[in-house]
């Protein structure tokens, strides 16, 4: 078996659906600018209509046209919003496969780095049985919404950005970027559970939450003892970890805003193991993305012009069927 | 406080005190203090054990990305993490065996033969490769070490080595239903007699290039023997 994987060689059952990682790629990277967001999303059109085709999706792509993920991500949860289950489903979705993909990485871990200390292994094997408890569980939350697997396509960019071939820049990525989102993600849906009396997701998503402050300490111990006595080597751990952090704002939408759809949960971190310092850093990395007022705008033109072209496509179907 | 207890005798000095519930009440320990590997053989198999329980976790951690079954996948999680408990208490025991504070992540395999044979276990790559993947594992490399474990749990000194017994015992009852699990699993994949005998060729070879190893001890021949 070699060692390191491309994300594309992430497998899967038939009931999933891959997306392109473009469009994360588009998202992570957007400017605030209005045009500029319009235009790559119209470049991506075609190709984000192909990968939600058959899923829960297309019913939001028709609606909103290629840039109904700017509405989704960028607008926090709320049960009495219109298509509010759909969005829940999609989140509740997305991290069910962002858990797969995790669960991937800690174990890849383990065969990718041989050489690694022994403590290193055993925190791996850890994460990696904590991981696969928490597909099992986001399984169970999926279906107890009334979801299931591949009703959403599903991108592989969290494996793709964090997954990396040093074992330093891996942990940083997976545990300290990705897992510190998830403590941010997790204690939204407690708070979301918590608004609409769903005590099961509420206590499960809780012990979620308990496991990734773990492996989030695993991260800072394992970052801090790789980089021991070259700082040279520190700061380019650090640097990859602040691109990942970026990565997965979303443009903002996970953020210290005051318009940030998933709220940076501090709390949470500080006990993990993030410094005050590293949490300045990270509102200030996250917060500065096009505002939510661009991203409101770039998505209602998104939706006018992709209304119009459906209308456009309906009459000349008309017209050819009249011919 | 209570009166002393007296044996009966026909003379008050043939009438001695004892104490109640004394040793006398318990059976004797009728075990002989012997075994067929002394500290620095103990120690070496411990060593051997744990080479094969490090790689095991590692392989198994190295197919999770490429097993397309999702059940699996998750299955495999607590497997990991029960290899990795098994072989972080086997280099536990090697300090107490005199290796030195440093052995604990000491592992080593028998023979080069055994080392070549563990990554044979670990070839198969592609996603539609889980039957030859799990019959590695489920169906020869962990059945064979219940069965040197139990062998060496047998021969072993029961009284001077009884902390790797209890090690072994550990590492046998949740390796019991690893296996259970995976072989239920294969049965599963394994629905059409081409499939069933995709599984059968791929233990045939393995157990084929076991045998050659001579084990994770590299003494299966004679400890066979010995058995016999």
């Amino acid at each position: 078996m070699k060692r390191f994987i491309h994300h594309d060689e992430l497998a899967r059952d038939s009931r999933f659906v891959r997306q392109d990682n473009a469009q994360s790629t588009v998202l992570a990277t957007l400017p605030d600018d209005v045009d500029t967001i319009v235009n790559a999303f119209e470049q991506f059109s075609d190709m984000i209509e192909e990968s939600v085709r058959g899923t829960a999706a297309e019913a939001l792509f028709e609606s909103y046209g290629p840039g109904f993920a700017l509405t989704i991500l960028n607008e926090p949860l709320d049960p009495d919003a219109p298509a509010g289950l759909t969005r829940l489903l999609l989140r509740m979705h997305g991290i069910l496969v962002g858990e797969i993909q995790a669960l991937e990485g800690a174990a890849r871990s383990l065969w990718d780095f041989p050489d690694a200390p022994w403590e290193f292994k055993m925190n791996m094997a850890r994460q990696t049985w904590d991981e696969g408890r928490h597909v099992q569980i986001f399984e169970k939350l999926l279906s107890h919404l009334g979801g299931s697997i591949g009703m959403f396509p599903e991108s592989t960019f969290l494996f793709e950005c964090a997954c990396s071939k040093d074992p330093a820049m891996r942990v940083a990525g997976v545990n300290r970027a990705l897992e510190g989102l998830a403590c941010d993600v997790f204690r939204d849906m407690i708070k979301y559970a918590e608004k609409t009396g769903d005590e099961k997701m509420q206590q499960a998503i809780d012990y979620v939450l308990a496991d990734e402050l773990t492996h989030v300490r695993f991260g800072s111990e394992w970052v801090r003892e790789f980089t021991k006595g070259d700082s040279e080597y520190r700061d380019r751990v650090r640097e990859y970890r602040r691109t990942v952090d970026k990565q997965f704002s979303f443009g903002g939408a996970r953020s210290d805003r005051e318009d940030a759809a998933i709220p940076i949960a501090w709390e949470e971190r500080l006990e993990a193991g993030f410094t005050e310092e590293e949490l300045k850093d990270l509102a200030e990395l996250s917060g500065s993305g096009p505002s939510k007022k661009t991203l409101t705008q770039a998505a209602d033109i998104l939706r006018e012009r992709h209304l119009a072209k459906r209308a456009a496509q309906k009459e000349a179907q008309k017209g050819e069927a009249r011919s | 406080m209570s009166e002393q207890r007296m044996y009966p005798g026909m003379s008050p000095d043939e009438r001695t005190t004892f104490a109640p519930y004394s040793a006398f009440d318990i059976p004797a320990d009728l075990r002989e203090l012997s075994g067929r590997y002394d500290v620095e053989a103990m120690a070496l198999r411990c060593r051997n054990f744990r080479y094969a329980e490090e790689w095991l976790m590692m392989m198994l951690g190295g197919w999770v990305a490429t097993i397309p079954e999702l059940p699996v996948k998750t299955g495999l999680g607590k497997v990991i993490w029960e290899t990795a408990q098994a072989a972080d208490m086997l280099g536990n025991r090697l300090p107490e065996l005199r290796c030195g504070k440093k052995a604990i992540e000491a592992s080593k395999s028998a023979n080069d033969a055994f080392a070549a044979f563990i990554q044979s276990i670990s070839e198969p790559e592609r996603p539609d490769l889980t039957i030859e993947k799990l019959a590695g594992p489920f169906d020869v490399l962990m059945p064979h070490l219940v069965e040197v474990y139990e062998q060496t749990i047998r021969e072993t000194d029961q009284i001077c080595d009884a902390p790797t017994i209890e090690i072994l015992e550990d590492i046998i009852r949740k390796r019991r239903r690893h296996i259970v699990w995976g072989q239920e699993v294969l049965d599963r994949l394994c629905d059409t007699d081409e499939l069933r005998e995709r599984r059968k060729a791929r233990v045939a070879l393995l157990d084929a290039e076991l045998t050659a190893t001579g084990g994770v001890t590299g003494t299966l021949a004679e400890d066979r023997t010995a058995l016999n």
